[in-house]
């Protein structure tokens, strides 16, 4: 891996193909770490994330990936979420905002 | 007429209220969904139920940390046969209900909770929340 961030409550490493893989709750705690690790991974588009080893998401949470959203349109991009479990998924329905990303498949 | 839903529901554990006072500090936004979850396993909830009351009791937590002044957060969970009562108040000067941060967290809200109210009082400002029920097959 070719960076890392982290705090007690997320890990993120952003890989070397740019890839920025999340491990842990995005939550209130978590979301700065991940607003770390994309501010420092955005020069990589699209933005991926890979989401496997998420299993909690919150509005906090939620609102650092939104951000990351439109900051990579305004780059004329988009936002890819890779294996997403089913709580993320569900808080995306809840909030209408699944047509924020690209969605690149569920976990199993 | 008395169902077989009334019945099974009668069963149901109560347990609580459980109060917390916690500081100001996201890191115990964790603390907190464990806490809420142990609650609602000792009252027999299912496993989404367990979910919704996990994101409930976040969302409280997130509005009174980032719409709050720093001051102590107080929180009661309370497993009862109609639903799983959330309430967290905390001291503020001025809470913003209409802040656009927050319509996010109302969002949520609304969907995994039969009803939730925000009352500013006294300088204090208090939410309520309440998860529904699973229906029993």
């Amino acid at each position: 891996m070719a960076d890392q961030v982290e705090n007690d409550t997320l890990t993120v490493e952003i890989a070397e193909d740019g890839v920025i893989v999340v491990h842990g709750d995005i939550d209130i705690a978590g979301g700065p770490v991940l607003d770390e690790a994309l501010v420092r991974s955005e020069q990589v588009q699209p933005v991926v994330l890979d989401l496997s080893d998420v299993y909690f998401i919150d509005s906090s949470g939620l609102r650092s990936l939104l951000n990351a959203s439109r900051r990579a349109r305004l780059a004329d991009s988009h936002v890819v979420l890779r294996a997403v479990g089913a709580e993320v998924r569900r808080l995306l329905e809840i909030t209408g905002t699944s047509g924020q990303f690209t969605i690149d498949g569920y976990r199993d | 007429m008395v169902t077989v839903t009334d019945t099974l529901r009668a069963l149901d554990v109560h347990v609580g209220p459980v109060e917390m006072r916690l500081p100001s500090e996201p890191a115990l936004s964790r603390v907190l969904r464990l806490a809420a979850s142990g609650v609602a396993a000792l009252a027999h909830r299912s496993v989404n139920e367990i979910e919704d009351i996990k994101i409930a009791v976040s969302e409280v937590f997130i509005a009174l940390i980032e719409h709050g002044d720093g001051h102590q957060i107080a929180m009661q969970m309370s497993a009862e046969p109609d639903g799983f009562f959330i309430v967290g108040s905390t001291l503020v000067a001025f809470f913003d209900v209409s802040h656009p941060d927050l319509q996010l967290c109302r969002t949520v809200l609304a969907d995994v909770c039969v009803e939730h109210s925000i009352e500013v009082n006294g300088g204090y400002t208090e939410i309520r929340a309440l998860v529904r029920r699973d229906e029993i097959a």
